[in-house]
């Protein structure tokens, strides 16, 4: 597979949108002479993605995630900024592009709502140009893992959405791109599902080597699935790094909540802070590498240490929401 | 770069055209209110002519018969354009305001080339019925034949560049979805205009002077008044060529137009949602 | 059951209350087309060109095609003001109807389900109707023309007739546009079927029907009740009422079809809406 690397410099997106004045008199006003506003979208976004690597893009809504996503795919044309998908200029050269690049919008399908999945799937192989055998070999291995079968003879407009999406998703991967854009993919989706969408896109990235960039409001997505992620708000870059050094910024950690069969008078559990009491029921945190010995307790000697220390009759480790995380690091970023 | 121009990959995109018809046939909710609404509305407009002309054996150069098979085809041309893709979600206004429009791009066929496609698949399964319903029509006699087989011809190769026409005239409609996306009475605008102006709704020689020569100005006139008025012998078959230059000429304007809206087009794509 | 007078106060605020929101709420609309001045243009002008061609087509038609069945063209120009200004009423309150099949498919009907008022109104207030200005304008424009050419003397018992038609060829098409928006609870309705209903009425609505053959007259007067909103009205209102080819009592009845085939059609479409309710769309 040839290489697949994603490169964004500056990107800008300004869009300009027509005042409304208030009244009567303002709507008869922008009828006859609008006033536009500009509105940044994206705002000097400086993104890299090497190849086989998966990266999770995060942000509230109206963040600009979804612009600079289609930035990407070549959809919109930047204001200002380079952008290079495997070397070619995505809004310059869109035909190139498309076939290296697979892409799907959540809550918008690919679809054609009258014709059975694989109807729909069958078309998008003669847009693509692929061989019949080619194309046969694909789909047996898509539906090995995304088990597609069941319903693919069913109309597009009767499947449920995580049927669907699972049928984008081949849609997507059907002509074997080296990059997949993913927007906001699992939304609206079961738990069950979505695994099954989070298990395919391990194995595409692990195994086959794609280059994934994902849009996600799903803080489990990002924890499970991004080693590496970045965050968007108001249209800039806020953070771009490693998950776990998400929560760094933000200073929000794991907690381990510890039931005692008797409280002991004094506590002193080394790299173990007590954050909170409740009874026999102990909440603890580790130290910051800082102030404690060393680096920063994992919840795995952290159990070890609780159970050497104290009468421990049951332990529950509490991983961060990323909600908080998320929050937080905005907070901060600011 | 070769890769562009490999049978491979120019010609299998063009079977995307059975969508529509796929779409159409296997639904009878499609299908039934259209062979419904066709057979009332011939049947209507047989009586209607044939009740007008009832004291009167010429009227603005057409006799009954010429009169009736002019109504009655205008009628069948209507079918071209029958394919409503707004109950699909595949309209382009639709596709517009929830954003499907985005695989447009992200897929190796240029926008343009798709919707040729797209529509080509429409017209022909609208033609299908056109064609069905001609030949029906010609059976029980409701229809003449033309009066010469050059008239047929002649008909035919204005037919031709007709489509043709029309095809640029919705292209165009269609585009304007790429600036306002609230633009039904712009599309309701062509629709009842190129039915009205093209003589699909009446025989446009009834119609005064003035209103004749205005419409010479538009190209709805040269979508269907002409192979109609060759066909039923209105307009001899010697007008063959002027009304043949007439079409190229809107088809040269309306092509080159067309090309540079979906260049602003393709430029300018804005989807809904951050 | 006595119905006291805080009963009928409480009816009546009601109903004004009712009144004035649809009012607040089609001020809303109109300002929310004006702010797509394109849009908004083309709409108003839209309606205007249309209606205007359809007036040259038929007093060219007059010329060419003199007595039309014993009718002057006086009486002709009658049927077709009377279509037009019932088609305007009609446009301007009943056609959001030809939406429904949109909003199913986007799913505001059930939106609408959850809200404080019926549902049909609040379909009928989904939008302003802008072509509607037009059609009615230029509908009031040609029946003064209308009255120019025919020679009729006026009594208040005729004017009210003519109301009463107008009135009546609005709800009547209002009754076949509420039949078709029910089939668009259940199946997937192209809007061209909405369309061609519209087109039918707008081609062969402007003729007397006397010059048709029976077949045709069965379909226009039976299965497509165009008859009802203009030519048995106009017949009546020029003294034809005796040559129309229908009992006399229900030419003279002819206003009173089009608000009994609404009620019918309302009704219909109140089960139809229920049914949709309760199987959860």
């Amino acid at each position: 597979m040839s290489t697949g690397t994603i490169m964004a410099e500056g990107l800008t997106k300004v869009f300009r949108i027509p005042a409304r004045r208030p009244g009567f008199g303002g709507a008869l006003k922008d009828l006859v002479k609008p006033v536009l506003v500009p509105k940044v979208a994206v705002d000097d976004i400086n993104l890299r993605v090497e190849v086989g690597e998966l990266l999770a893009l995060l942000g509230p809504n109206g963040a600009g995630k979804s612009t600079t996503i289609k930035m990407l795919c070549g959809i919109l044309t930047p204001t200002s900024g380079r952008v290079e998908v495997n070397g070619i200029v995505p809004h310059a050269d869109r035909t190139a592009n498309a076939r290296q690049i697979g892409a799907v919008f959540g809550q918008r399908s690919q679809l054609w709502r009258d014709l059975t999945a694989r109807q729909s799937l069958e078309v998008l192989r003669d847009m693509y140009g692929l061989r019949d055998s080619d194309y046969r070999e694909r789909m047996k291995e898509i539906n090995r893992i995304l088990e597609l079968e069941e319903f693919w003879d069913q109309r597009s407009r009767q499947l449920s959405l995580g049927q669907r999406v699972r049928c984008d998703l081949a849609a997507a991967l059907l002509h074997d791109p080296p990059v997949v854009f993913l927007d906001e993919p699992t939304i609206g989706m079961d738990v069950v599902v979505k695994e099954q969408v989070r298990e395919f896109l391990r194995d595409q990235v692990n195994r086959r080597g794609r280059t994934v960039l994902l849009t996600t409001h799903d803080m489990t997505e990002v924890a499970r699935l991004a080693e590496r992620v970045a965050l968007i708000d108001h249209g800039q870059l806020v953070y771009d790094g490693a998950t776990a050094g998400l929560r760094d910024l933000a200073g929000v950690t794991w907690e381990a909540h510890v039931t005692v069969e008797t409280v002991p008078v004094a506590i002193d559990v080394p790299g173990l802070a007590l954050t909170g009491s409740d009874g026999t029921r102990l909440t603890f945190a580790p130290l910051p590498a800082a102030q404690g010995a060393g680096a920063v307790l994992t919840p795995r000697h952290a159990i070890r240490r609780l159970i050497e220390y104290l009468p421990v009759t049951d332990i529950q480790v509490e991983e961060p929401d990323l909600e908080d995380v998320v929050r937080q690091a905005f907070r901060t970023g600011r | 770069m070769t890769a562009h121009f490999s049978p491979r990959l120019v010609l299998p995109p063009w079977r995307a055209m059975r969508i529509t018809v796929i779409a159409e046939l296997t639904q009878p909710s499609r299908y039934v209110p259209q062979l419904t609404m066709l057979v009332t509305q011939l049947a209507l407009t047989w009586w209607l002519w044939r009740a007008l002309y009832a004291k009167v054996t010429e009227s603005a150069g057409l006799n009954v018969s010429q009169a009736t098979s002019y109504a009655l085809l205008g009628v069948l041309f209507l079918q071209f354009k029958s394919v409503d893709r707004s109950s699909n979600g595949d309209a382009m206004d639709q596709l517009m305001l929830d954003g499907t429009i985005a695989y447009w791009f992200t897929r190796p066929l240029p926008a343009r080339r798709w919707y040729l496609i797209r529509m080509c698949g429409d017209l022909g399964y609208g033609g299908a019925w056109a064609l069905l319903g001609y030949v029906v029509c010609r059976a029980i006699g409701a229809i003449a034949g033309p009066p010469t087989w050059a008239a047929g011809g002649a008909a035919l190769a204005t037919l031709a560049l007709g489509l043709v026409i029309t095809y640029y005239l919705q292209a165009i409609v269609d585009l304007m979805c790429f600036w306002s996306t609230i633009n039904d009475s712009a599309v309701m605008a062509v629709q009842l205009a190129s039915s009205l102006l093209s003589g699909a709704f009446a025989p446009l020689w009834f119609f005064p002077g003035w209103f004749q020569r205005a419409d010479g100005f538009l190209p709805f006139e040269s979508t269907l008044n002409t192979p109609l008025s060759l066909y039923v012998g209105r307009l001899p078959v010697s007008a063959l060529g002027t009304q043949l230059a007439i079409q190229a000429a809107w088809c040269a304007a309306l092509a080159v137009f067309t090309w540079w809206l979906w260049r602003r087009a393709c430029a300018r794509v804005t989807i809904l949602g951050g | 059951m006595r119905i006291t007078v805080a009963t009928a106060v409480h009816w009546t605020r009601g109903f004004l209350q009712g009144w004035r929101v649809a009012l607040r709420i089609s001020g809303a609309n109109f300002r929310a087309r004006a702010a797509y001045r394109g849009d908004f243009v083309t709409a108003l002008a839209m309606g205007l060109a249309w209606q205007a061609s359809v007036l040259v087509f038929v007093t060219v038609l007059l010329t060419r095609f003199p007595g039309l069945g014993g009718w002057t063209s006086g009486g002709v120009l009658l049927i077709v003001a009377i279509r037009l200004l019932a088609h305007g009423a009609n446009v301007m309150v009943f056609h959001p109807l030809y939406l429904v099949p949109k909003l199913m498919q986007q799913g505001a009907l059930d939106g609408y389900l959850i809200r404080p008022m019926p549902v049909y109104r609040q379909i009928l207030l989904y939008t302003f109707p802008l072509s509607g200005v037009g059609d009615a304008l230029s509908a009031v424009l040609l029946f003064a023309f209308a009255l120019t050419r025919v020679h009729l003397h006026w009594t208040p018992l005729m004017a009210l007739y003519l109301i009463a038609a107008v009135i009546g060829g609005m709800f009547l098409e209002g009754a076949v546009q509420t039949a078709v928006s029910i089939i668009a609870f259940w199946r997937t309705m192209p809007l061209a079927v909405f369309m061609w209903f519209d087109r039918m009425i707008a081609t062969f609505g402007n003729y007397p029907f006397s010059i048709f053959p029976l077949a045709a007259r069965v379909v226009l007067t039976g299965v497509l009740p165009i008859a009802f909103i203009a030519y048995l009205p106009a017949a009546v209102l020029t003294g034809r009422a005796a040559s129309t080819g229908v009992p006399v009592w229900l030419a003279y009845a002819s206003p009173a079809v089009g608000p009994l085939l609404y009620i019918l059609a309302r009704y219909a479409w109140y089960r139809a809406l229920t049914r949709y309710e309760s199987v959860g769309g």
